[in-house]
């Protein structure tokens, strides 16, 4: 036997699909201070999202020591332009493979990032960034260069990278690289 | 309603993951900093300061009242807007990023709140309101200065140079500003074609010919003149880059002065007879100077020897143990004493011993000091234990940078402006003064690499440039040099040798004569009166 319909269940059922059309564009649109605010990388990704790789250039010491050389590395793939950097940072701090030098010190993390809409990346690394960073011009040059050329090379949004230490703005990690503004890719660092 | 909450926990959601909370530093000590002087058409204002664990800040309240800001609170979203003609600045507190009219700006501290109070750190007025308002907005930081509009407020500094019968000093003010010097009882005045100046002053030596030195009123410099005041002269500005000279002779009452007193020039104000009155207001100048050896000519008198690190600032530890804070301090003494020695110039050093000065610090010394020349010496260290060599830095410029450089060659150019009468332009921020002198930091580091590979027989030396941080800031020819690799053992054991260090000062002795040679060589003659 057919089921009966209730009468007025196509007005109730427009009026839930316009309230909800409403929250979305709330959320999205409005109000009008929250366009301001940076696309974030999302804290978690999904299952489907790690299955998934992209073949990215990585940069570590070269032969000589006083350059990066650029290396095809298999990548988790990020959707958007701000979680793709997250995957490739997270990629570029962690350890070398076999064979290569990493440039970033040991124990360094990811805190969060920010991309914005003029192309400026913004890294929060965690202090052992600094605290365990060896110090140096050359080192320091390839640590800071190893970020900007691992993200301005895989992500052609990407114009510039600013580096910052436990969410707050740093003059330099070692002393010597002017970090107060944003680095811009460089590639006479890059020997390869 | 439901949904509502539901909708006001996502957005409160969202800001915590885009923002994430840094410390709160809840443990602060407040305390009442010195006032910024505001300067505009209408007059001065101060606005209050407050420091906060070591950073100046201000209240949202008021540069809300300074600047017809409307300030908003939004506390189910966590944040704080302030609005300007439609254009707003948004902030999240405990946090140092913060958009302005769309584009994400980073402050050096967080918006803290105090005492019911909004604070903010003083680089918000620079960073996020100046590119949203309307007038031009000028922070001087080093003078406590914020300039508002078009007003003309050069950067004023003072260069002694004394003997036992003459005191010279020399006034910069950049941009290139005219100023007559008159005398009257007791006080030299040196007035400054300029709405307000933006002066640091450094006292005066203790030779009795001057005893004090001050700004008396928005545009004028005064001198105390003190019992061995003899006479004066002064020149005419002339221009060294994007400053102007003023050259003032004070000469103290002994059987020396007349003798080695000149004429006055024709029609000049010139003081030429001990105690001789000068009307009030006239121009006291003189054609030339040549009794007293061309004190304009651009040359190398002062250097800044500036040694890496310091404190716990170690730099690069050696695998031996030799820390490249302490074999940077050793090398800028021996350059010091061979500087002094050799060729009669004054050396400062940025710091004398273990302490710990920042960038910003290091750059103040060389230029509160006028110093011709800035050496950073530092060493190096790579992931190779293998590398070595020595290598010298010379700051690269970013987008931003080039514009200052532009902006440095632009302010030589004179401007008509409405109304009659001439303005120059200058636009260069103080944190990129660097960006006028490459030409010169380039060429010397040029020299220094010819002096330690011929001199202290370096065999392999790198020329590089790159954004560094102690040299931006430096207003005068500037180089960093790496003089070695510390983690390299052979290098360690040389640089942490007094007969290296030795080499090494000799060398950049030498790189600094022929400097000076380059500098006299390359100058131009000084403008006509």
């Amino acid at each position: 036997m057919k089921k009966k319909v209730p009468r007025g269940f196509g007005l109730y059922a427009g009026l839930a699909a316009v309230l909800v059309a409403g929250l979305v564009g709330l959320l999205v649109f409005g109000p009008r201070w929250l366009a301001t605010v940076p696309d974030a990388a999302p804290p978690i990704s999904t299952p489907a999202a790690e299955a998934r790789k992209i073949s990215a250039r990585l940069f570590y010491v070269d032969e000589q020591g006083t350059g990066l050389q650029g290396v095809e590395q298999e990548v988790l793939f990020g959707d958007g332009t701000a979680e793709q950097a997250r995957r490739i940072v997270e990629a570029q701090i962690a350890p070398a493979p076999e064979g290569r030098v990493s440039a970033i010190p040991t124990g360094t993390k990811l805190r969060t990032l920010f991309f914005t809409k003029a192309g400026e990346i913004y890294v929060d690394l965690s202090a052992d960034v600094q605290t365990n960073h060896p110090g140096g011009t050359t080192n320091e040059t390839l640590t800071v260069y190893a970020l900007v050329s691992a993200l301005t090379s895989n992500l052609p949004a990407v114009t510039s990278v600013q580096i910052l230490v436990d969410g707050k703005e740093v003059d330099t990690l070692a002393g010597h690289l002017d970090l107060r503004r944003p680095i811009e890719q460089d590639l006479k660092w890059v020997t390869n | 309603m439901r949904t509502r909450r539901l909708t006001h926990a996502a957005l409160s959601l969202l800001l915590a993951l885009v923002f994430t909370p840094s410390k709160s530093g809840h443990d602060a000590v407040l305390a009442q900093g010195g006032p910024i002087t505001v300067l505009a058409r209408e007059g001065r204002r101060t606005l209050p300061t407050i420091e906060l664990q070591g950073r100046q800040m201000v209240g949202l309240d008021d540069l809300a009242a300074l600047f017809q800001l409307q300030v908003r609170e939004d506390a189910a979203a966590r944040a704080i807007t302030a609005t300007y003609k439609g254009q707003t600045i948004v902030m999240t507190p405990d946090q140092s990023l913060v958009s302005s009219s769309g584009r994400l700006v980073s402050l050096p501290a967080p918006l803290t709140r105090r005492n019911n109070r909004w604070l903010v750190p003083v680089e918000f007025i620079s960073r996020a309101l100046a590119p949203i308002y309307d007038v031009r907005l000028d922070l001087r930081s080093a003078s406590r200065l914020l300039v508002l509009g078009d007003l003309r407020v050069p950067q004023v500094t003072v260069q002694y140079d004394d003997s036992p019968s003459l005191l010279r000093v020399t006034l910069e003010t950049t941009p290139r500003t005219t100023a007559t010097v008159t005398h009257e009882q007791g006080r030299l005045l040196v007035h400054v074609d300029a709405d307000a100046l933006d002066a640091v002053l450094a006292s005066p030596p203790p030779q009795q010919l001057v005893t004090g030195i001050r700004v008396v009123d928005p545009n004028t410099i005064q001198m105390d003149l003190g019992p061995r005041f003899s006479t004066f002269r002064a020149s005419p500005p002339v221009s060294s880059g994007a400053a102007a000279l003023v050259t003032i002779e004070i000469l103290a009452a002994t059987a020396e002065t007349s003798s080695a007193t000149a004429p006055s020039a024709p029609g000049g104000a010139t003081a030429d007879k001990p105690g001789a009155p000068i009307a009030p207001g006239a121009p006291a100048t003189t054609g030339d100077l040549p009794v007293f050896g061309g004190a304009t000519r651009p040359t190398i008198r002062t250097i800044v020897i500036d040694p890496g690190h310091g404190g716990d600032d170690i730099g690069v530890k050696g695998a031996g143990g030799a820390l490249e804070k302490d074999v940077a301090l050793s090398v800028a003494r021996r350059l010091k004493g061979t500087i002094e020695g050799r060729l009669g110039m004054r050396a400062l050093l940025t710091r004398e011993d273990g302490t710990r000065v920042d960038a910003d610090g290091r750059a103040a010394i060389a230029n509160n000091n006028k110093a011709d020349l800035f050496i950073s010496l530092h060493a190096n260290g790579s992931p190779r234990p293998s590398l070595r060599g020595a290598a010298i830095y010379t700051l690269s410029l970013d987008r931003v940078g080039e514009d200052a450089r532009r902006q440095s060659q632009a302010d030589r150019a004179v401007l008509q402006v409405f109304g009659g009468g001439a303005r120059e332009v200058a636009l260069v921020e103080w944190e990129l003064a660097q960006a006028a002198h490459l030409d010169g930091s380039n060429a010397f580091a040029g020299i220094v690499d010819q002096k330690l590979r011929a001199t202290a027989g370096l065999p392999s030396v790198a020329l590089q440039r790159a954004p560094m941080r102690n040299l931006a800031g430096t207003n005068m020819p500037a180089v960093l040099i790496e003089m070695g690799y510390l983690s390299n053992a052979e290098e360690e054991k040389l640089l942490t040798s007094g007969d290296f260090q030795n080499r090494i000062a000799l060398a950049l002795t030498e790189a600094v004569a022929a400097f000076r040679d380059y500098v006299e060589q390359e100058a131009q003659p000084p403008a006509a009166p």
